[in-house]
């Protein structure tokens, strides 16, 4: 077990901790990792599938401009009709301004040619876009039945108060959204939290501290 | 069964009766060609079957599951249960799930008494419910237009989604969120306005969750009572049912007829029925100016007529509402005075609404029930497209004068003042008719029975709805009445006879009897040509 990542929690359902995989926390978290992958999502296949939401939030960022653009031209090239990549095309609407507000619907749906209403049925289907604004960390805690038999709800109540927010809303210092989630698919690892993209796993409550700080340092 | 099977038949078994129904029928289709209803929310014959509400669910002898009996299309042989101990118990239970969140309140629900919920649970749903988690609410939605929605009596089948979708072509309905929190809703505050045919979701909607605002708290369902009937708002002559109540008319609803409307109708002609029950009538014959019984005024209107047969030739001005009946006997009263000119108006939309799912029914330019009748009896099209104008020649006419039904709304005191002798036959009182030495009252399409044609030639009957106020009689009746009494054979005493009498001197009616016409209609012979249309 390497201890040269410097991991300040205990949290052996890191991979790297294993010892399976040489790999350093840095290389596996790191932000020279992320940043490696270019905006433009290379092959079209996985333009819509850039995972770490990198992008400044900016709730009035132009639906699609520059490399935006070119990534959405690769995910409409995938689909034979325009109301295939709407889901995709959700996708990045959220990257680029962070939730998808009513008026980012209609502008999804003036692009795929797709009606307002048809656009928000589907965006409120899936509980993965935001239709609210949501802090810099979206903290989804599992309290599915895996998790909450390991103690979620302590975690949950954790993280609520050391964010001093309630379940659903944004901290005051718009740093933290902490909400439920149901099963994360990581009932090995309970209990699971999902921060942005990442897993964060085996969480208990006396981790929870040390996780707000690190995310407020480094991100994610 | 010794013969060959047919390749584009399948011959199956549903509950114990044989059926032999054309490849690709669905089981619940089947099951309907002989009697069978199976229950059902999601499916609607106009619109696309998801098989989602899993109400429809049937045993099929040797399948595993239960199939989607709207979504299953029959197979050679199959052997289907609708009422099978495991079909059943798998309605209860679905039934038991719709009930979760619903909140019970048919007392105040206008649903009520045609509520499909209602009527499954009756049936075939348990006594108790067993949930005891609180019920979610949502209150209800204002969808603007005329539709109210009330989220918690929503069974999620869809089909108002669907109509907006398949049928209106106009997506503004849509499913927010999912499970038990998903509702029906537009696209925010976006509702409904505007949407011509956003009405029939109502319709359609199998429970209490969409309602009419025009309806609402108006009246319930098991005191209504309904009539067949054609829409009178325009051309296309939809089939309608008229429900209503204490002699009044509480609402329309389009009745099925796939040759016409389908099960559909636009807003236009849902909401244009508070004519009909106007209290402001003419309701007993006057003869200068003196309220008369029906003989003595039809014998003095008699012997006025054979005093000014001769003196030019008639001048007559029809509505278009009126029916074929009353206007094959206006002609022929007139054709007996010596012949002349009858005219007709009718007020014209700029376009038509076409219902982009269903194309063969459009809200016509012509905004009047039996123009076509009209054409057929040789009546002039004048006026603009509000009725207006036009019948100077007729005002200042100094032969006979004949109005039947057309209010006169845009003429003067003096209409008919030089006239030998002005009748005028209508419904409401009419500063027009002032000069006019006979008013008499006539009825209402819906007080009546009679045929009207509509824009496809298509001659469509309908019934009595109403009773008429006072001593008002259909225009058929007045006018068969007024030729008996010129020696022109006997009165007309029921409608069909009336009908049968005006088919025989109308070449594109003859032969057509009304029992050819029966409730769906039947297309005339040679359809007339519409000026304009």
């Amino acid at each position: 077990m390497s201890d040269s990542s410097g991991i300040p929690f205990n949290n052996p359902g890191w991979a790297g901790n294993t010892g399976e995989f040489q790999l350093t926390e840095a290389q596996v978290r790191g932000d020279d990792y992320v940043g490696e992958r270019p905006k433009e999502g290379t092959h079209p296949a996985t333009a819509a599938t850039y995972p770490y939401m990198l992008a400044d939030k900016d709730p009035s960022a132009p639906l699609f401009e520059g490399p935006y653009r070119e990534r959405w031209d690769k995910i409409r090239s995938r689909y034979p009709d325009a109301r295939s990549a709407l889901l995709p095309t959700l996708g990045l609407a959220q990257e680029l301004r962070g939730y998808l507000s009513p008026e980012t619907m209609e502008e999804v749906a003036r692009l795929l040619d797709l009606s307002p209403a048809y656009v928000r049925g589907v965006a409120t289907f899936y509980t993965m876009y935001n239709k609210r604004p949501v802090g810099r960390f979206l903290i989804q805690v599992c309290t599915n039945i895996s998790c909450n038999l390991c103690g979620a709800d302590e975690v949950l109540q954790a993280f609520l108060n050391n964010t001093g927010t309630e379940l659903g809303e944004t901290s005051e210092d718009g740093l933290f959204t902490v909400v439920e989630a149901e099963c994360l698919a990581a009932c090995g690892f309970p209990t699971c939290v999902q921060i942005n993209s990442r897993y964060y796993e085996n969480v208990t409550p006396k981790d929870v501290p040390a996780i707000l700080e690190r995310l407020k340092t480094q991100g994610e | 069964m010794s013969q060959q099977p047919n390749p584009q038949t399948v011959t199956l078994t549903i509950d114990g009766r044989s059926v032999t129904v054309p490849k690709g029928t669905t089981i619940l289709r089947a099951a309907e060609m002989v009697g069978i209803k199976i229950p059902h929310y999601c499916y609607h014959p106009g619109l696309s079957s998801p098989a989602m509400c899993r109400l429809c669910l049937v045993e099929v002898e040797g399948w595993p599951k239960l199939a989607p009996s709207c979504k299953t299309a029959v197979a050679e042989g199959q052997v289907v249960h609708t009422d099978s101990e495991k079909a059943r118990a798998q309605r209860t239970g679905v039934l038991e799930f719709y009930l979760v969140n619903h909140p019970l309140d048919c007392p105040i629900c206008d649903q009520s008494g045609e509520c499909k919920l209602q009527d499954y649970v009756f049936a075939e749903g348990r006594v108790h419910g067993r949930s005891r988690e609180p019920k979610r609410v949502f209150g209800r939605d204002d969808f603007g237009g005329d539709v109210l929605f009330y989220g918690d009596r929503c069974v999620m089948c869809t089909r108002c989604v669907r109509f907006m979708r398949e049928v209106a072509q106009d997506d503004r309905l849509c499913v927010v969120e999912r499970g038990s929190r998903s509702v029906i809703d537009t696209f925010f505050e976006k509702g409904l306005e505007g949407s011509p045919f956003a009405g029939n979701i109502v319709d359609i909607c199998p429970v209490g969750a969409l309602v009419s605002k025009d309806f609402l708290y108006k009246a319930r369902a098991w005191d209504l009572d309904h009539t067949p009937s054609v829409c009178p708002s325009c051309s296309q002559g939809c089939n309608i049912s008229i429900h209503t109540r204490d002699n009044l008319v509480q609402r329309l609803k389009p009745r099925e007829n796939l040759e016409v409307n389908g099960w559909w109708m636009c807003d236009y002609g849902r909401f244009n029925y508070e004519w009909m029950n106007r209290r402001d009538r003419l309701s007993v014959p006057v003869v200068g100016g003196k309220a008369v019984g029906w003989s003595e005024a039809v014998n003095s209107l008699a012997e006025d007529l054979r005093a000014a047969i001769g003196q030019g030739a008639v001048r007559a001005v029809c509505s278009p509402l009126a029916s074929n009946e009353d206007m094959g006997f206006l002609r022929a009263l007139v054709d007996v005075l010596g012949g002349g000119e009858i005219y007709y108006r009718s007020r014209r939309a700029p376009d038509e609404i076409v219902l982009p799912g269903y194309p063969i029914l459009a809200r016509r330019r012509d905004l009047a029930p039996n123009v076509r009748g009209a054409e057929l009896q040789g009546m002039i099209r004048v006026g603009d497209d509000e009725a207006r104008g036009g019948l100077d020649q007729v005002a200042s006419h100094e032969g006979i004068v004949l109005v039947l039904g057309d209010p006169l709304l845009d003429q003067g005191e003096d209409f008919g003042g030089r006239a030998a002798v002005y009748v005028y036959f209508g419904t409401y009182p009419s500063v027009a008719a002032g000069r006019a030495r006979f008013v008499l009252p006539i009825t209402t399409f819906a007080e009546s029975e009679g045929t009207w044609i509509n824009v496809q030639g298509r001659v469509q009957r309908f019934w009595p709805a109403l009773r008429a106020p006072g001593e008002a009689w259909p225009a058929w009746r007045v006018l068969g009445s007024m030729l008996a009494a010129l020696g022109e054979g006997p009165a007309p005493a029921e409608a069909h006879v009336a009908f049968e009498r005006v088919a025989q001197r109308t070449p594109a009616l003859e032969g057509i009897s009304y029992r050819d016409i029966g409730t769906r209609g039947v297309m005339v012979r040679e359809p007339a040509l519409v000026s304009g249309d």
